[in-house]
């Protein structure tokens, strides 16, 4: 049977994120900052038994959000679960969630006919009776992303338990039943630079599971060696070579390869969401984003934009919601002829600023950058020739890079 | 480029902006070193810097009178120590506000009137009492940082009276000075505090900080020594044209605390509500003030112009004009 043609000259490279876009709160509760794995390159530096969302800190901080209008007034809502692993409290969370639903329907708020319950989980948790219960009640407001980072041998690379075994097997195992119930689902995968000689094998791999789209990064701390980024265009042409000559394209996607990267910036918004989104922790402190958490800093104490005693600060936020790219950026980055798509995180920033501030951008995968935009256009003027069709992106097509 | 220096002289020297005095020292009374205060006046010799002498209400032993002789400077000095240094800038705090027969002292002075929210609603009258006895009144709402909405409203409130009182002087008397009534009538770019950019503190510990509040958040905003080559961290930021918010705005009497922004928003480039909403109420009691003393002086009233604005904080312009990399440069340009 011959594969389906792809929708347009884009072939496909991003998932559906409209429930990422702007009309959509993103909340997100840390359920805890526990997790059964110590992945290598995980930012979460802090991880700790001890911190543990309690329901009455989860019951007040949804009673705020849904009498704050002022400040919250998305119309729809993402509420993110997220930990460590958010399973470990899949008890705690189906509590929140039928607090929220109940609450809602009581007081009338739009959220009710529009929310989602999102998760990133480890999958190690998955095929749990709990689990799956709870996936059943909610099944259709959920997303779930598990995340498997390629072969075993780059999987187990970095996320390991805490005696160093891989955990690749134990999420495998569960992959067929979440592809069968979320069979249009992404995975995440991460890049370090340890992890750059197993990004072609990793990516055929994960698409030959049936993970049809592939979201990576590279991590934003400077863990990056000279010539990584050498190494890494070779995976990535390595890789084009092998989409285009298998026809892969017509199916699958991988975040590497977008049209819309590498060309100068034409935008001054700061793409980042922190500020806009709003993550939780359990002393039911408010954060601009998970990033900005104790435990996910090594250099800066936690940044909070307020808390449900007191609601949101205005004060705090206004950096994050008046924050531009240009004035985070250095003069360098702004003069780009390659800059779109280059990512930052707004938490990586201010952990490594020199001073304490979110405008001060990292730079520390700028080579990075400049190589997979080396490998994108040649995947596509490659794919162009193959096809027949200029695949080159426009003047303006700028966007920003994908999912954090 | 640095065009003067802050020198604090003592722990309990005045303030005269946005922060309490003494907050670093457990008795408030340490005098800055003496050899401290010549290595600052010495700097400010080397680097062409006028020095702004803070002083205490007691009096100073008088080598360190003799130091600051070295240098051009101005004192700023409290109220009750102000027949000791006579053409010093006086602070006049409102919660301490001076009877009628010590406020006879005062000739055409230069008076900086610190208020907090309790004074508010006495500031017109206040002021009042100061403008017959000075050349320029430069009001500081010293606790601006607990101003809440109702607060800024009534502070807008108390400018109106102001602007008022200020119109009832007669034609062809010197219209007083009052920063926020009147500063804005002539000025057409922003004319803000700009520490860190044009000046420098040296505080009692002898080392420089960027204004001195900074040094009452602690020894770890320090700048380090005095020496030629002082490195400000993320300098850039202290600049208007990297100010997100303040960029986009014309209240250009703006004191654009940096200090105040950091304590408020965590950012010295981002300013509180607090700061934006009270600015644009003088705005607008200065615009007010405009219309009117062209309705009665014509011409003489000044060039410049103060449009209506539908806003009253220029973060929600920011949040709703996002600006292309195009649009930026022009106005980085501009700036």
């Amino acid at each position: 049977m011959a594969a389906p043609k792809p929708k347009s000259d884009r072939v496909r490279i991003e998932t559906d994120r409209s429930w990422e876009s702007g009309r959509s709160k993103s909340v997100t509760f840390v359920v805890t900052e526990d997790c059964q794995l110590r992945c290598r390159y995980c930012y979460m530096v802090g991880k700790n038994k001890a911190a543990r969302l309690g329901f009455d800190v989860a019951r007040k901080a949804i009673d705020y959000l849904l009498t704050e209008r002022e400040l919250v007034a998305e119309g729809s809502v993402v509420w993110d679960f997220i930990g460590g692993e958010p399973f470990l409290e899949v008890g705690l969370i189906d509590r929140i969630c039928d607090y929220f639903k109940l609450r809602a329907y009581e007081l009338s708020h739009p959220w009710f006919e529009s929310y989602r319950f999102s998760f990133s989980t480890n999958g190690l948790l998955y095929g749990d009776e709990r689990v799956q219960s709870f996936i059943a009640k909610n099944a259709a407001h959920l997303s779930v992303q598990i995340t498997l980072d390629g072969t075993r041998a780059k999987h187990d690379l970095q996320r390991v338990y805490p005696d160093g075994r891989g955990s690749y097997d134990d999420v495998v195992r569960n992959l067929p039943r979440w592809l069968e119930q979320f069979p249009k689902s992404s995975t995440k995968v991460t890049i370090s630079s340890d992890d750059i000689p197993y990004i072609k094998e990793s990516v055929l791999h994960l698409w030959g599971l049936g993970i049809r789209e592939i979201n990576i990064n590279g991590v934003f701390e400077d863990v990056w060696k000279p010539g990584d980024d050498e190494r890494f265009e070779d995976q990535l042409v390595s890789l084009a070579d092998e989409i285009i000559a298998r026809k892969l394209y017509e199916t699958h996607s991988c975040s590497f390869f977008s049209k819309s990267i590498g060309r100068p910036y034409f935008d001054n918004t700061n793409w980042c969401g922190a500020g806009r989104m709003l993550a939780i922790d359990h002393l039911g402190n408010f954060y601009p984003c998970v990033r900005f958490l104790g435990f996910s800093l090594q250099n800066r104490e936690a940044l909070t934009v307020g808390n449900i005693a007191d609601g949101l600060d205005r004060n705090r936020l206004r950096p994050f919601l008046s924050l531009d790219m240009v004035t985070q950026s250095p003069a360098e980055c702004v003069a780009c002829d390659v800059a779109t798509g280059c990512a930052w995180c707004q938490g990586a920033n201010y952990d490594f600023a020199s001073t304490r501030t979110i405008f001060q951008r990292s730079v520390a995968l700028c080579k990075m950058h400049k190589a997979r935009v080396r490998a994108n256009n040649y995947f596509w003027n490659r794919l162009g020739r193959e096809l027949g069709r200029d695949l080159r992106a426009e003047p303006g097509d700028g966007e920003g890079p994908g999912p954090c | 480029m640095l065009k003067y220096l802050l020198v604090v002289l003592s722990e309990d020297a005045t303030s005269f902006c946005h922060y309490e005095t003494g907050r670093r020292s457990k008795s408030g009374r340490g005098l800055i070193a003496l050899d401290h205060l010549r290595a600052a006046v010495i700097f400010a010799l080397k680097h062409n810097l006028k020095v702004n002498a803070l002083y205490p209400a007691r009096r100073m032993p008088k080598a360190y009178e003799a130091a600051l002789e070295e240098v051009e400077h101005v004192k700023i000095a409290p109220f009750p120590a102000g027949r000791r240094h006579p053409g010093a800038i006086l602070v006049v705090e409102g919660g301490a506000f001076p009877a009628g027969a010590e406020l006879r002292t005062l000739r055409d002075a230069n008076v900086i009137l610190r208020l907090r929210r309790a004074d508010l609603p006495r500031l017109a009258v206040l002021v009042g009492r100061l403008l017959p006895r000075t050349t320029r009144i430069n009001l500081v709402l010293a606790d601006l940082e607990s101003f809440g909405p109702e607060d800024l409203a009534a502070y807008g409130r108390e400018l109106e009276k102001l602007r008022r009182r200020c119109l009832a002087i007669a034609p062809g008397r010197p219209r007083p000075e009052i920063n926020v009534l009147t500063d804005r009538l002539a000025l057409d770019r922003m004319n803000n505090c700009e520490a860190g950019l044009t000046h420098l503190t040296v505080a009692p510990d002898g080392r420089l900080y960027l204004c001195p509040a900074f040094y009452g958040a602690g020894a770890a905003e320090s700048l380090g020594e005095i020496r030629n080559e002082i490195a400000v961290p993320n300098r850039h930021l202290l600049e208007l044209r990297y100010a997100p918010i303040c960029r986009v705005c014309d209240a250009f009497q703006c004191r654009r605390c940096i200090h105040l922004n950091r304590r408020l928003t965590l950012e010295v480039n981002t300013p509180s509500f607090q700061q934006c909403r009270a600015a644009h109420a003088e705005r607008e009691a200065s615009r007010l003030c405009l219309n009117a003393l062209r309705e009665r002086d014509g011409a003489a009233a000044g060039q410049v112009e103060i449009p209506e604005v539908p806003y009253d904080d220029p973060f929600d312009v920011v949040l709703k004009a996002k600006t292309t990399i195009a649009e930026f440069q022009k106005m980085r340009g501009s700036s």
